[in-house]
């Protein structure tokens, strides 16, 4: 393999930048501290201190947290809005629920644009795209003027639906250009032509309010990349667990939001296939929260319906761009366990994070977390956390669950375990939330554990779910890095039109499909990649007429991507299963199409990886054993083995532990512990 | 289930704990699958419904709820099914169909009620139960619910707890009268299929936990879990002010008569509970704003939750220091054959009516008054676009009040409704032959003003853009006696219904029911302003320019209302300090 196909993933993280790369078919890891006032050092520092020699790296993939930080920081640029006449309001109205419903203080989310910098222009477009009001060009004009003089130099457009008939956006693009040149110009169809002005007039402002700085971040990379010798193909990593270019990602940055997260379970179903197990449920569990996706035949499910800041309290911000389908919660190692005034145990959300950390850091920490009842059970090794970085202090750790096991009138132990199991429960609804509750039978799934802390706990949870087997891939605690080196450059397009799903709508049907495909192949093809080598797949919205949430449904077409009266039934069929299986029910009544949705991919190479030797024989990897507690089971002498050294297709019975640098792998006594050729740890009922 | 069994296991805290989150999340997961699949809007964007677990005792375990206006209406649903049918008097697979009179609220919220057997057992261990917004069940106008009738008979037909399934065969006897009275039979079974289904999932996980954990276990897990509830709750009671708080206000009218209705309250706060008296209140009415006792109740207790523990995961053992006197034949306790079509116009002035007695001691807990009313319109007729009928229940938003330290919310949905979503604009205009001509926040502000300012109502133009025609059928409350102030703060304006006729006429109404609307005539719907908080005259300055630069008031309002002179688009400090003191010392 000739260097230049050396493949690099970067993951910039709250706390550190991993580095992951594959090297004539050798995995390199390299870690170091994030550097928030200019990430781009963290990206080049992560290089200089890898193996890696940059003129041999031929293609680069980043997953950033600078778009989510300058919005959850607040910290974007002064944007101006520009709506219809009439609609200027609806960033205030917006959705106008209570989700905190006995606070009759409740207050909603503050704008992105104050209301003093949103702008009405006479125009009008029903839902058939007819133009009942034509543009009035005074209107952006003056408006478009005023914007400048206030010194604002991005500017959202956001028509009410625009997203049927573009027109009149795209004109106003052509005029705000010609009084305003300097101006990032944001036009809500092209990031979403789905329905709901709200939401997509939302996501054009807050792609308006991170553009300029998005732009100056992957401009001075690219200048620092090039400064270091590197000349590489770069891409950074998008929500829906593709890729795009980093000039296509300037025009959409508002896409990267969740450029972090998706790369494990992106990794996850990679892993998955590799194995032979296309089906797998990927569980990333952290120091604050863990996130749990499911993944169907190889495929990650993207939903459009996605809100920032959202929470059981808070309508937060919605964002109708494609995002990876995941479930996080707030339970992650550094989790607290506290009572409530009902005299209840409940575990996190609140976190002890990295400072102070658990109680048995060291670092003064008070309460019990997590992590210190993995310690008080002797799931972890207080002399090799983190390699042995940090020594853990048992003391501290027993007295910061002194008060739980004081509420219960119980042992410290049985308090450590009360964590674990809440914690664990917790977990486990969140798991059964993506697999049994969308009628998902968990024992036609793999478990696929990453992060400092789920292959602790992926055992235990797994065997509660009942998934086929748990898998824990090498290097889960940069498993997100690792995961975007397996990543395509993807683009996804979406397009809102009602209408009946049957064969007399099967010509509009296809149109809208071929429509989306010329524009993602020009899209493509505008980055010299050849319509030949783009993969697409299509999938529509469905549901019985008059419900209102759909069934996304694979769209079968011929082989050269037609719809046919014939693939139209083969689709209804499948919707009509697909809902059975959802929600315990299917009706006979009409069938309706809400939105397409075309997905285009451009398959690149990926890093072929060498099979693990691993060490000589199981004895050379054992490095003795140790008491541990297994609650129910009671405690037992358990074999501890050093995952290095662990040979390949050695197969040992439980109670096992695996330690690992960033990572502790617990087998229970009834499992069985194995290492496939990939040097991934296989755990399955004995 | 009751707490002093002799069947006693002891369960350890923490498997406790895993079994209340267990069947919490049977729950939710009942009330997302039916929110997913139902064919009215008033349920998937509504959320005009709720789903539980409650124990054979008719207590509440666990809810998930979309709106407040359902949390005191399962309890009632099972109780009376219970009673009727005897708790041996049922079998695996059983579901019982009720919209009675007295165990609810209006006759469109339809319940369904369903047992849950452990393994062998004769006795179920738990109910799961669900009580949904069905947009049609007859009567004598669309959408059943009206602004004028007379008589719970023409307000739709009555489900008297009838088992639709028994032992999982479908009673097709039942199906068949529950399709023959509706005006849209599609989406009324469609609603029922996906509330039927979503009550089997329920069912198949808690039969899960029962048989992991074993029936007494989780009766035990129920018990302590109401236990824990009480606790919760003792602490919170025991701090709110001791004392005897009253309050009074008026319903616009009945929608028959033009004459205003008396309401009046008595709240006592003791360490231990709270008590709501509204003893003096007027008798139950001629039109539908009654409210039905379990209504009465779901409101009053969302005004407790707010009061103690808004946060809090809530089951019955919470609500028991909430004690209610609402004399029967009133509007808060109305016998049949009243009506209560527009029961959220009596049910959500029982929880006003407290709420405006504590405001001012409570003010960290309260605001000032807001829009109230759910504001409910129906909009029907036939689709020209594809001949079908139409029928849409939306409810609108509107201001809530001021309190101290902080501006009201604007728009949001009012008491009665909860993580209510308003159809979107594109939405509405895909489905619906309408136009919106506007959709905008009620500026410049007239109403609400005060030291901090009430929130903003919305005005939306509904445009009728369909050759033959629409009706509109809509209740707008606090039309007549608007939101009210605290502390000075000024009153809310009240909602109105405008309809702008095609010969340039104007009607204004708080009430209409089936209102002919041509092609292109426009229903302007307007909700109030919520309450001010405090003198309007110690507003910050700063804020009150604020408020100018983002045209909530013009310079004119900032003067007269606020006593803040504006020049240009900065504060003349010294006109403002002057004009200020002058207006005080008037």
């Amino acid at each position: 393999m000739s260097g230049s196909q050396t493949r690099v993933a970067v993951d910039i993280g709250g706390t550190f930048t991993d580095l992951v790369a594959v090297q004539d078919g050798v995995l390199e890891l390299s870690k170091t501290s994030t550097t928030p006032q200019n990430f781009a050092n963290g990206v080049v520092n992560a290089i200089e201190k890898s193996d890696v020699s940059p003129a041999e790296i031929g293609q680069f993939v980043h997953g950033t947290t600078v778009v989510i930080n300058a919005i959850t920081e607040r910290e974007g640029v002064d944007v101006a809005l520009l709506t219809t006449e009439g609609f200027r309001d609806v960033l205030d109205i917006t959705r106008s629920n209570r989700p905190d419903m006995y606070n009759f203080r409740y207050e909603k989310p503050e704008p992105f644009v104050p209301r003093r910098h949103r702008f009405e222009a006479g125009e009008r477009i029903d839902q058939a795209g007819e133009v009942l009001t034509e543009l009035s060009e005074e209107d952006v004009r003056a408006a478009t003027r005023e914007i400048r003089d206030a010194g604002i130099d991005s500017i959202a457009v956001s028509y009410i639906n625009a997203y049927t008939n573009p027109v009149h956006e795209r004109r106003t693009r052509e005029i705000i250009e010609e009084v305003h040149p300097e101006a990032f110009v944001t036009l809500s169809h092209e990031l979403t032509q789905e329905y709901r002005e709200y939401e997509r007039t939302n996501t054009a402002v807050l792609n308006a309010y991170v553009g300029p700085i998005a732009d100056e971040y992957l401009t001075s990379l690219s200048a620092e990349l090039e400064s270091r010798d590197v000349d590489a193909t770069t891409h950074v990593m998008k929500s829906n667990a593709g890729t795009s270019s980093f000039d296509q990602a300037t025009q959409f940055p508002v896409e990267m939001v969740e450029s972090g997260p998706v790369g494990g379970i992106f990794g996850a179903a990679h892993v998955g296939e590799r194995i032979d197990e296309p089906d797998v449920i990927s569980f990333d569990m952290g120091g604050t929260t863990a996130k749990t996706s499911l993944v169907e035949n190889g495929e990650v499910d993207i939903e459009t319906d996605y809100w920032l800041e959202q929470t059981s309290r808070d309508e937060g911000y919605p964002l109708k761009i494609p995002v990876v389908d995941i479930i996080e919660i707030g339970a992650g190692g550094g989790s607290i366990g506290w009572i409530d005034t009902g005299g209840s145990l409940n575990v996190g959300p609140k976190s002890a994070g990295a400072d102070p950390g658990p109680a048995c850091y060291g670092q003064g920490g008070t309460e019990p977390t997590v992590t210190d009842a993995h310690l008080l059970t002797n799931r972890l090794n207080s002399e090799y956390f983190l390699g042995g970085d940090v020594e853990l202090d048992t003391d501290a750790a027993r007295e910061a669950m002194e008060p739980i096991a004081d509420q219960f009138d119980t042992s410290i132990r049985d308090a450590a375990h009360g964590i674990l199991r809440v914690v664990n429960s917790n977990m486990s609804n969140a798991l059964k939330q993506v697999s049994i509750q969308r009628g998902y039978d968990p024992r036609d799934f793999v478990l696929v554990a990453s992060g400092g802390a789920g292959a602790l706990h992926a055992p235990t949870l797994g065997e509660q779910l009942g998934v086929k087997e748990i898998v824990v891939p090498r290097a889960p605690g940069q498993f997100s890095a690792w995961g975007m080196l397996m990543t395509d450059p993807r683009r996804d397009y979406i397009r809102t039109n009602v209408m009946p799903f049957t064969t007399d709508t099967r010509a509009d049907v296809d149109a809208i499909c071929r429509e989306m495909a010329t524009r993602a192949i020009e899209a493509f093809e505008a980055e010299g990649v050849s319509a030949t080598e783009v993969t697409l797949e299509r999938n529509a919205d469905l549901r019985f007429a008059g419900q209102e949430h759909t069934v996304t449904t694979p769209l079968a077409t011929t082989a050269d991507g037609a719809v046919t009266e014939s693939t139209i039934a083969r689709t209804r069929e499948r919707f009509s299963d697909l809902h059975e299986r959802t929600y315990n029910f299917t009706l006979d009544d009409p069938v309706e199409v809400v939105n397409l949705r075309l997905t285009a991919t451009h398959p690149v190479p990926k890093p072929e990886m060498n099979r693990t030797e691993g060490g000589d024989s199981l004895a050379d990897a054992r490095k003795g054993t140790r008491p541990v507690d297994f609650d129910e089971v009671g405690e037992r002498e358990t074999a501890v083995y050093e995952r290095e050294h662990l040979p390949s297709e050695a197969s040992v019975e439980g109670p096992v532990i695996v330690e690992e640098p960033a990572c502790t792998t617990l087998v229970a006594p009834n499992q069985q512990l194995s290492v496939d050729d990939y040097g991934n740890l296989r755990i399955t009922d004995q | 289930m009751t707490t002093d069994t002799d069947t006693k296991t002891d369960i350890d805290p923490f498997t406790r704990e895993v079994i209340v989150n267990s069947l919490q999340s049977a729950a939710e997961e009942m009330f997302l699958n039916l929110g997913r699949t139902a064919k009215s809007s008033v349920i998937y964007e509504t959320l005009d419904y709720a789903c539980g677990l409650v124990d054979p005792d008719a207590n509440v375990i666990a809810q998930a709820n979309g709106v407040p206006g359902f949390l005191g209406t399962l309890k009632y649903c099972v109780r009376d099914t219970v009673e009727k049918y005897g708790r041996d008097g049922f079998e695996p697979g059983d579901v019982v169909l009720l919209n009675d009179y007295h165990g609810g609220t209006h006759l469109n919220d339809v319940s369904m009620v369903a047992p849950v057997f452990a393994e062998g057992e004769d006795e179920p261990v738990l109910f799961t139960a669900s009580k949904a917004h069905w947009t049609d069940i007859g009567g004598k106008d669309p959408g059943s619910w009206t602004t004028d009738a007379t008589s719970i008979f023409q307000e739709g037909i009555q489900y008297p707890l009838v088992k639709l399934y028994e032992g999982g065969e479908l009673n097709q006897a039942v199906r068949d009268i529950v399709a023959a009275n509706t005006r849209m039979p599609e989406m009324t079974l469609g609603d029922m299929q996906a509330q039927e289904a979503s009550m089997e999932v329920a069912s198949e996980r808690v039969n899960d936990i029962v048989d992991r954990y074993g029936r007494e276990a989780v009766e035990q897990a129920a018990a302590e879990y109401l236990e824990y509830g009480r606790e919760l709750v003792a602490e919170e009671v025991e701090t709110l002010p001791n004392g005897v708080y009253h309050a009074t206000d008026a319903i616009d009218d009945d929608g028959v008569t033009a004459d205003p209705i008396h309401v009046e309250v008595e709240v006592t706060i003791t360490d231990e509970t709270v008590t709501v008296d509204f003893t003096g209140s007027a008798t139950q009415t001629e039109g539908p704003i009654n409210s039905p006792y379990p209504a009465t109740v779901s409101d009053l207790r969302a005004f407790f939750q707010a009061i103690t523990l808004p946060e809090a995961e809530t089951n019955e053992g919470f609500f028991e220091p909430l004690e209610i006197i609402a004399p029967e034949g009133t509007v808060f306790n109305p016998t049949k054959p009243a009506a209560i079509g527009t029961d959220w116009e009596g049910s959500a002035m029982a929880a006003d009516l407290p709420w405006k007695a504590l405001a001012p001691h409570l003010p960290e807990k309260l605001s000032a008054g807001h829009f109230m009313s759910v504001c409910a319109t129906i909009v029907g007729g036939r689709d020209d676009r594809t001949d079908d009928d139409f029928l849409v229940i939306e409810p609108q938003p509107g201001g809530w009040g001021a309190s101290e330290g902080q501006d009201g919310a604007d728009v949001l949905v009012c008491i009665g409704d909860g993580d209510t979503l308003e159809m979107p604009v594109e939405v509405m205009e895909t489905r619906f032959p309408l136009l919106f001509d506007g959709y905008r926040l009620n500026t410049p502000q007239e109403t609400g003003h005060g030291e901090f300012r009430g929130g903003t109502g919305l005005v939306q133009d509904y445009k009728i853009y369909n050759e033959s025609g629409a009706f509109l059928t809509a209740s707008f409350g606090r039309h007549k006696y608007p939101p009210w102030g605290v502390e000075g703060g000024q009153d809310g304006n009240g909602n109105t219904i405008e309809i702008h006729e095609t010969d340039g006429t104007t009607v204004r109404r708080g009430k209409v029911t089936t209102y002919d609307l041509e092609n292109g005539e426009v229903a302007r719907l307007i909700t109030s302003a919520g309450g001010g908080y405090g003198n309007p005259l110690d507003r910050d300055p700063e804020r009150v320019l604020d408020d100018y630069l983002d045209d909530y008031v013009t310079a004119e309002i900032a003067r007269d209302a606020y006593g803040v002179v504006i020049d240009g688009d900065e504060i003349d400090s010294e006109a403002t300090r002057q004009l200020r003191t002058r207006r005080r010392d008037d």
